[in-house]
């Protein structure tokens, strides 16, 4: 068994990570401009273009990146832990497509135009009803597969549900628009979407962060949890309000990525003592620092139009979600 | 990810392309029995016109009688896409089904071509059939409506179309003056030289960005390559200008906000049809506009 390193180290050096990835992703784009163009924009008196380039273009998007990939990897890790299944994730589950389903409905049918919290706010409420419904239909299976089979039937639902809302909506160019949602993409973000998606990271994160114990006294079973003083509903409460609110924000401005939460606390659970409180923050850390590289990467793998980020997150994640497949058959 | 919907449609089609495929064999077939075609001569004065195309739903609603119209497509009467949506109200539209040509059983079929469309396969042969070429300049334009124009009867009619529309041009304000402008669509297309946005953008003297970039006809230019090539003047589509999916939004940002903007409506740039004229004079009438705020 490998000895976990300190935690300061740990977070220390995944912010670290986070930080250069996020610098990186102000150098580099579409366009290629000097560092001494975007240091001069930076300090204020660059030329225009490099300047719109950078604030109004790289900048939001890079903390999007940020603030979307801290919120699926801490969602994965407190998940993970809450319902002790390795595979647990938003978009295993079917929440981040449900999420998806609430924006395309706000989106599409207007409902967005009403009022710009319209649009997280529906995401979020298709996000928890997702939730309710995988856990009204595993109930108390023991089976993790039970968990993950109810998650594909959700999210298939939503997928479905996706591709009906805009095939019902009067939008010549749904094929298109159906991919960018269920595959995700920060292109052409700008602030407007950041305010929308970080308070509710935000609200979402702080209710998930606020579980670490509970999670640790639940690896010893709900009676030891509930004897050593957890208050399983609250618990449960505050799982479901923050894995709602902070990935509904996320998918409503970011469609559907998937996988970061599978990957990044399979990577830091092994950094850390394996308790679920300790791999909650490192994961959000990893999943900031992850989606950040995963969206520098479709910026800089030359296709003719941008890839979607779910590709990239797939490509690195179904390995693992298969890994541990494979480890489950034991059960089967 | 395959609702049931479009697996339907997906097996629909298939099955459409079996009948199609059928059909091609027989057409094949006869071609080599008879090596010229046997599609029949359109009569002088056509009375059950049948319009394939939203393009030729324009030019056989400017040029033919009300009751020669037999069918258009169903886009005829969508505003947003059809310059003549008011006149095609209350005329019998088309769902590109072989069933309801052959019931209207047409005396002439336009279409850009009307020779390749599936509904029509079933029945090769059977139909005069006026095969226009898409019309991406105006003298193709002008060529188009005076095919047109003596397939449905009224040649003269075509000649007095043109004529108005050279008159139209004639007086064209060159307000371009050289200065670059990029037509850019949702998801960031933007659409390049020979086509019909590019003769009318060298017609009120502005220059085409995808020309200048050396782009296809149509290419994808992201928000950051725009802001960095910095065109004088965006021209966009009406429908852009409302926010009802990411598509559109993106020519929302606010990096963009610094260019100007020319808004026209799609129904004039779609098809090469008598709305071009007011497409191009539009375009002239919004950069004075903007020239005369600017000064």
């Amino acid at each position: 068994m490998n000895r976990p390193i300190p935690r300061a180290l740990l977070i220390g050096s995944l912010a670290l990570l986070a930080v250069v990835a996020a610098i990186a992703s102000l150098l580099f784009g579409a366009v290629d401009l000097s560092l001494s163009r975007l240091l001069a924009a930076a300090s204020g008196d660059g030329d225009r273009t490099a300047s719109i380039i950078l604030f109004d273009l790289r900048l939001p998007r890079a903390l999007l990146a940020l603030a979307v990939g801290a919120m699926l990897g801490l969602a994965g890790a407190a998940l993970q832990g809450y319902l002790r299944n390795p595979l647990a994730e938003p978009s295993v589950l079917g929440t981040s497509n449900a999420a998806a389903l609430g924006a395309v409905a706000a989106l599409y049918f207007g409902l967005a135009q009403i009022h710009p919290a319209v649009l997280p706010l529906l995401a979020i409420g298709c996000a928890l009803l997702s939730l309710g419904l995988l856990f009204l239909l595993t109930g108390d299976a023991e089976s993790p597969l039970t968990l993950i089979l109810a998650g594909l039937a959700v999210a298939t639902l939503a997928g479905a549900g996706i591709s009906l809302a805009l095939n019902l909506s009067p939008n010549p160019f749904a094929a298109m628009e159906i991919m960018t949602w269920l595959l995700g993409s920060l292109e052409n973000r700008s602030f407007d979407h950041l305010w929308i998606a970080l308070p509710c990271i935000v609200v979402g994160g702080a209710l998930l962060l606020w579980n670490g114990r509970a999670l640790d006294a639940l690896t010893l079973g709900e009676d030891a949890a509930q004897a050593l003083g957890t208050d399983l509903k609250r618990t449960r409460l505050r799982l479901l309000l923050g894995t709602a609110i902070g990935v509904g924000g996320a998918v409503a401005v970011a469609g559907a990525i998937g996988f970061v939460g599978l990957i990044v606390p399979h990577l830091i659970r092994p950094l850390t003592d394996r308790s679920p409180s300790a791999i909650l923050l490192p994961s959000a850390i990893g999943g900031a620092a992850l989606l950040t590289l995963a969206d520098l990467g479709v910026r800089l793998i030359p296709t003719t139009s941008e890839l979607k980020l779910g590709v990239v997150t797939a490509f690195l994640g179904v390995p693992v979600f298969l890994i541990h497949l494979m480890r489950e058959r034991r059960l089967w | 990810m395959c609702d049931a919907a479009s697996s339907g449609a997906l097996i629909a089609s298939n099955r459409l392309f079996v009948v199609a495929a059928v059909a091609s064999v027989a057409v094949v077939g006869a071609l080599s029995a008879a090596s010229t075609s046997r599609t029949p001569t359109p009569p002088a004065m056509p009375k059950r016109i049948v319009s394939m195309n939203l393009c030729t739903d324009q030019l056989v609603l400017a040029l033919a009688d009300r009751r020669q119209i037999a069918g258009l497509t169903r886009n005829a009467v969508d505003p947003g896409m059809s310059d003549q949506a008011d006149a095609a109200q209350g005329l019998t539209l088309l769902s590109n089904s072989a069933e309801q040509i052959l019931a209207i059983d047409p005396d002439l079929v336009v279409g850009m071509p009307a020779s390749g469309s599936a509904a029509l396969a079933v029945a090769p042969d059977r139909y005069p059939l006026l095969d226009l070429e898409t019309a991406n300049r105006l003298d193709q334009i002008y060529h188009t409506i005076g095919q047109t124009a003596v397939a449905v009867g009224y040649p003269a009619r075509g000649a007095a179309l043109i004529a108005r529309m050279k008159q139209d041009l004639a007086d064209l304000p060159q307000t371009g003056r050289g200065r670059v402008a990029a037509y850019y669509q949702r998801r960031g297309y933007m659409t390049g030289t020979g086509t019909l946005v590019d003769d009318m953008m060298t017609r009120v003297g502005l220059v085409n960005l995808a020309g200048k970039l050396g782009k296809p006809p149509l290419s994808q230019l992201s928000l950051e390559e725009m802001v960095a090539a910095r065109p004088d003047f965006l021209i966009v589509e009406r429908t852009t200008t409302i926010v009802d999916d990411q598509g559109s939004e993106m020519l929302h940002h606010p990096a963009l906000s610094d260019i100007p903007r020319i808004v026209v409506p799609e129904a004039w740039t779609v098809c090469g049809s008598p709305a071009y004229t007011k497409a191009a004079r539009s375009i002239a009438v919004q950069i004075a506009r903007h020239d005369g705020a600017a000064r």
